[in-house]
């Protein structure tokens, strides 16, 4: 059934779309509140376990990036996740 | 697109509008300076987070606590933060500028209003196809918001009791809060009998104590533990 197939098609075309945004504004948010924001590195790794973004900061930033508690580092989850990125795992990593 | 103004009085109700900033300050100000302080802090310390859960909690029983007391001091709204109208502008420009560059990667239509009213800095985003933003009962939009102030904080040295609103979200939740709070005081009143709300954010719970608080014959408190912390209304003692 062709029809069903394009549609599928542009299904995922539309979701990869979506996801190639997820990075550069995960980017946005966490630049707008680093010391350093030219050392921010935000990657998309897809890996068999799913999509997920890696998060690089600075050293003196990692505080900032996780937050008390880990409450930034929730907020960055939650606005991912809202922003058509459901699913995809956000890693703080702490190794620049 | 992105407007701008300077008010201190836009708010119908400033003496509202002061409590529940309150609300949600008190706690993000000093989490805020938390983070800057323990920059250094390891990423996974469950005893330490838990034991700075517990310290927000305290600041959240005050917020939450803090009624008329309060509302009286608000009416020198500015001078509480001690910040001028300049100072307070340009934190909701900073705030803005965060917000608006987020809708542009997003390509997500909205007008962004920068401004400060009752003497807090307060963005707000209209628009539509905004809902993502506000996320479900509105955590998406504390998670923004948060991360707003987190901007602010960064750019001034000083943290921010940043409001943001999106879509309206957070006047219209105040309202439907209202009468959820009337109808709860009017079966205390008629079975006098305590009534038990369900969970709320700190920003809710404000909203539904400043109700209880200009009524007679009934009071409000919160009890347990985020997120499953509530408004319990009383017949007034």
């Amino acid at each position: 059934m062709p029809a069903q197939t394009r549609r599928a098609d542009a299904g995922a075309a539309r979701r990869s779309e979506k996801s190639d945004l997820l990075r550069p504004a995960l980017e946005h948010l966490v630049k707008g509140i680093v010391d350093n924001p030219d050392d921010v590195r935000v990657r998309m790794v897809d890996s068999r376990r799913g999509a997920r973004l890696e998060v690089r900061v600075h050293p003196e930033d990692l505080g900032t990036v996780i937050g008390r508690g880990g409450r930034t580092a929730k907020a960055l989850r939650q606005v991912v996740g809202s922003i058509g990125g459901r699913g995809v795992r956000v890693d703080i990593m702490d190794s620049y | 697109m992105r407007s701008t103004n300077v008010t201190d009085t836009s708010s119908a109700s400033p003496r509202q509008a002061e409590d529940a900033d309150d609300a949600m300050v008190a706690s993000s100000g000093d989490a805020e300076r938390d983070d800057v302080q323990n920059a250094a802090a390891p990423i996974l310390d469950d005893s330490s987070s838990a034991s700075a859960d517990a310290d927000e909690e305290e600041d959240e029983d005050e917020e939450d606590g803090d009624d008329e007391d309060d509302a009286a001091e608000g009416a020198a709204a500015t001078g509480k933060s001690g910040k001028g109208t300049e100072t307070l502008f340009r934190e909701s420009e900073i705030a803005a500028d965060y917000i608006e560059g987020l809708l542009d990667i997003l390509d997500y239509d909205g007008d962004i209003d920068e401004l400060v009213s009752a003497g807090r800095p307060m963005v707000e985003v209209v628009g539509g196809r905004l809902n993502a933003l506000v996320g479900t009962r509105g955590a998406t939009l504390e998670a923004l918001q948060e991360l707003a102030r987190l901007a602010v904080f960064r750019q001034t040295g000083t943290p921010s009791r940043l409001l943001l609103d999106i879509g309206g979200y957070r006047a219209g939740r105040r309202k439907e809060l209202g009468a959820v709070a009337k109808n709860a005081a009017e079966k205390v009143k008629e079975f006098g009998e305590p009534v038990r709300l369900e969970p709320m954010s700190a920003f809710e719970r404000k909203c539904v104590h400043d109700v209880i608080n200009a009524l007679a014959g009934v009071e409000s408190e919160s009890e347990g533990v985020e997120p499953s912390r509530r408004i319990v209304v009383r017949p007034s003692a």
